[in-house]
């Protein structure tokens, strides 16, 4: 950070907080400004101090959050540390991760005008603050709403319009995204910018998702270990790729492509696929693009004229024109499909789309209002979770959720207590222990293990049991890139290891989703697109259609080839591969640095 | 002889148990968590009922409980019936009037049953079945229909507050009972409290019940025997208050998390900095909410007269 600090300028002066009872600091010599208007992307591993720094900015250490804080955060002359937490929140607005937590009131309006409220303002005070607000978040239509029947983005919404009506300075979000759908995601970043160019609101967005909102920010932040590693304008802050991959954070799909195809995107890197598709237009970029596309598609014309999948058995699992309905809404309407045995499937989907509800339906939560859900060929009976849940291990979003032993092993043990172990498994406990990484930790607290390993230890303990299939519904949401990575990694050795069949349920297009064999989008309860990922990635406009945005590398090659996209791909390796194979003078060149930058 | 006494004994259990094991059997089966959740969701709607004045309908159950309390039997069924008329003006879900019945018809059969047994009248004494010498251990002679005559009456007593506050519950924002608090001078605690318990209420239902499909998914035997599998129950029993044990450790952790933060939020947003509170709501008096007044105070005044007079007044004595 450098300049001048400006009057209304948020400033964290060498701060460094260490929690109570905590052997190492969470923050450690942090000097952070916030500008007026000022977009400011901070991200980092987890861990890494993003949610602690958040909490310092907005005052509520050490007040709330209680530890031993050195240095200040100061806003214009005001140390926030020294003020209540109403009196720092006129300045300092604080959006928490989760949305549902911070909305207290039953309507919107309710909850736009607590805070206005509880200051005493005069009652056309109060009114005209939480039409500005309504306004400025686009909830103005949903005013009378009950907050319960909201969707993630319009919760997250409502809780941004509610920080606003403080009136503060700077908005400072944790995580905001994390429970949205990218084009739900797409929306409050909207709503952010607008605020920060009309309204001149300094915003600190702290998220994992960089590739969402690198495009919207003004600076980047980059925490590692507490510190500050990195913190510099967008175009420059990924100029050098080494930090990024120490820190083990995420790198924007178009920068990754404009480091692996030096020259192509002339002298700035892409942050947004808008800004990649202009600096490719009528380059021979574009022309090797589209001679990349030509050959994918004669090559998968030839491929499925030679190559018709006769599945071996039938279907592992299977949806016959399945409906659910919720209070006379259907919530799944006439889905009829089928999920082979070895087969790694990723339900997407905008929010509400009915992903959860039909995934739910194969361990029998919830009940069809027509049709038959089928496991191995026999009816899934509505209710049975405990009978079913033998063949189909449903890992939830809330992993914490599924943990309720005092250890490591008891929680691997657990559903031997009711059913009897598996005559051949695949994975014993044992095994489980080494597989996971647990070993030596068979009597620790499962408490006591990170947030992944919590996961980890409730997906070993559903593998034990030796299910047919595998159900994951949202398993990366809320996790960084290194740790996204790892899952993904995990996934792939189960499937060696036991060729379990795999069905997830996610907004991770750019990960989880790409990574799948089949992908299946869902709109308003139907299934809209069934196919491979490269080819449901290409549909840009049915997935718009749907409320569904391709992952960044699938929306560069449709902007640039528009129908003749057909078939995209979705590696940035194998994109800047094929590119480069077809680059004038490319059998001369030889070499190309296409694999330089690892994902 | 035996015979007899065998039989009567049979009968008389399966009197006695029948309700308190069928009631909540049909709780869980008609209503469960998601009913209950329902039945504390607020209904955001433009009714006449939604835009009365949150003071008025705060008083409403007050009035109508004072009501219930002052009239006999008999005036104490019509009052019951006044209760029943506002629900036509809501019209609610009918997720809702399906949870709403059960719960009402519910407690109605669980009154009715136990003082039907247990209030007894002076003697001589009319048993509509008189159980055996071996049920003695129970301490109920029988069942009587002057028992079950009080316990409708102790039942509707009870009912005419639940109806009008469900009522009052789902038509109200939150945020109007708050108002409502302080212009009745209660602190602005008492209506947070209020606003807190509701809005998470629900939230809390759908937490518990996600937590024990969790343990399920786990592989933890919740499945209900058959009515008829006698030798199973009291595995299941015990299954089930295990059960509450091991979800109690993920909702405990979830709610303390939830908590922490709903209290900076609370904070952040100024809760508790003035004596007194703002408001958006600006709830002009209209002449609905000034018939409802009338009405109201003529209720109860009409009520403490006739009560003073000995008409439809309970007796005590």
């Amino acid at each position: 950070m450098s300049g001048a600090r400006t009057a209304g300028e948020l400033h964290a002066e060498d701060v460094s907080f260490a929690y109570v009872g905590a052997a190492r600091a969470a923050l450690r010599h942090v000097d952070l400004g916030v500008s007026p208007g000022e977009v400011v992307l901070v991200t980092g591993a987890s861990g890494c101090g993003k949610s602690t720094l958040a909490l310092a900015l907005c005052g509520l250490i050490p007040s709330r959050v209680h530890g031993e804080l050195r240095g200040r955060v100061t806003f214009g002359g005001a140390t926030l540390s020294g003020l209540k937490p109403h009196e720092a929140a006129q300045f300092v607005g604080m959006v928490f991760q989760n949305p549902n937590l911070q909305l207290i009131n039953q309507t919107v309006q309710s909850e736009v005008a607590f805070g206005p409220e509880n200051l005493a303002l005069p009652q056309p005070e109060i009114a005209a603050r939480v039409e500005e607000c309504l306004a400025v978040t686009g909830m103005a239509g949903m005013r009378k709403a009950a907050v319960v029947t909201l969707s993630g983005g319009q919760k997250q919404r409502t809780a941004i319009a509610a920080t606003l009506a403080m009136r503060p300075r700077v908005l400072v979000l944790d995580e905001p995204l994390s429970d949205l759908d990218p084009v739900g995601a797409q929306e409050v970043l909207a709503t952010l910018r607008r605020l920060a160019r009309r309204g001149g609101t300094g915003v600190v967005i702290i998220e994992h998702r960089v590739d969402e909102v690198a495009p919207w920010a003004d600076r980047v932040v980059l925490m590692d270990d507490g510190r500050v590693l990195l913190d510099q304008p967008p175009h420059a802050a990924w100029a050098d790729p080494a930090p990024w991959l120490a820190a083990g954070v995420g790198i924007p799909d178009m920068v990754r492509l404009a480091h692996a195809v030096p020259g192509a995107f002339g002298a700035g890197l892409p942050l947004s696929v808008e800004e990649a598709a202009g600096a490719l237009k009528d380059t021979w970029f574009e022309a090797a693009l589209a001679a990349v596309a030509a050959g994918r598609a004669r090559t998968t014309v030839a491929a499925q004229a030679t190559a018709r999948r006769v599945p071996a058995g039938p279907p592992v699992l299977a949806w016959d024109g399945v409906s659910v309905e919720f209070d006379g809404k259907r919530a799944v309407d006439d889905v009829t499909l089928a999920v082979d045995e070895g087969e790694w499937v990723a339900l997407i989907g905008a929010n509400g789309s009915g992903k959860s509800t039909l995934t739910g339906l194969t361990v029998g939560l919830g009940k069809p209002c027509a049709g038959v859900v089928r496991f191995g060929g026999q009816p899934v009976r509505p209710g049975k979770v405990f009978e079913h849940a033998a063949q189909v291990a449903l890992l939830l979003q809330a992993a914490d959720d599924m943990l309720f032993e005092t250890t490591v092993l008891k929680e691997l043990e657990f559903g031997f207590r009711f059913r009897a172990r598996p005559k051949d498994p695949v994975l014993d406990v044992a095994e489980a222990i080494e597989f996971f990484g647990f070993a030596g930790r068979e009597d620790d607290s499962p408490w006591e293990l990170s947030q992944g390993g919590r996961q980890r230890l409730a997906l070993a303990a559903l593998l034990v049991g030796a299910p047919g299939v595998l159900v994951l519904d949202e398993p990366t949401t809320g996790q960084d890139a290194d740790h996204m990575r790892g899952f993904l990694r995990l996934l792939d050795q189960v499937r060696a290891r036991t060729g379990i069949t795999i069905l997830t349920v996610t907004h991770d297009i750019r990960g989880l989703a790409s990574h799948a064999s089949r992908v299946v989008l869902l709109g308003e309860g139907q299934v809209r697109l069934d196919g491979p990922a490269s080819r449901v990635f290409a549909a840009a406009g049915e997935l718009a259609r749907w409320g569904v945005l391709a992952p960044p590398l699938a929306r560069l090659q449709t902007t640039l080839l528009g129908q003749a996209a057909a078939d995209v791909l979705l590696d940035v390796g194998e994109l800047a591969a094929a590119v480069l194979a077809h680059r004038p003078g490319a059998a001369r060149a030889g070499s190309s640095p296409a694999g330089a930058l690892r994902p | 002889m035996m015979n007899s006494l065998f039989v009567q004994t049979i009968i008389a259990y399966l009197l006695i148990f029948a309700v308190p094991l069928v009631l909540p059997f049909a709780f869980l089966k008609l209503v469960g968590l998601s009913g209950l959740r329902t039945l504390v969701t607020y209904e955001a709607k433009d009714t006449p009922l939604h835009n009365l004045d949150p003071r008025l309908k705060v008083l409403y159950p007050i009035a109508m409980g004072i009501l219930s309390i002052l009239f006999t039997w008999k005036a104490m069924l019509v009052v019951f019936g006044l209760t029943i008329l506002p629900w036509f003006w809501l019209r609610p879900s009918r997720a809702k009037i399906r949870v709403l019945i059960v719960m009402i018809i519910g407690p109605a059969i669980a009154g009715f049953w136990g003082q039907g047994m247990y209030y007894l009248p002076p003697p001589p004494i009319h048993f509509l079945y008189k159980f055996p010498w071996t049920m003695a251990w129970l301490g109920s002679p029988g069942i009587t229909t002057y028992g079950m005559v009080f316990g409708l009456e102790q039942t509707a007593r009870v009912l005419v507050t639940v109806s009008t506050s469900m009522l009052i519950l789902i038509s109200t924002d939150v945020g109007d009972f708050t108002w409502a608090f302080e212009r009745f001078r209660a602190p602005p605690h008492v209506g947070f409290a209020l606003t807190a318990a509701l809005r998470f209420l629900p939230e809390m239902i759908a937490r518990t019940h996600l937590v024990l499909r969790a343990v399920e998914l786990r592989g933890y035997d919740m499945s209900r025997p058959r009515w008829y599998q006698f030798q199973r129950w009291p595995e299941y029993a015990k299954r089930l208050s295990r059960c509450v044990v091991l979800v109690t450790v993920p909702l405990l952790i979830g709610t303390l998390r939830g908590t922490t933060t709903m209290a900076m939020v609370a904070d952040a947003r100024g809760f508790g900095t003035t004596k007194r509170r703002g408001s958006l709501r600006v709830h002009k008096t209209t002449a609905v909410d000034i018939w409802g007044y009338a009405i109201l105070v003529a209720l109860v005044a009409s009520a403490l007269v006739l009560n003073h007079l000995g008409i439809g007044a309970r007796y005590y004595g």
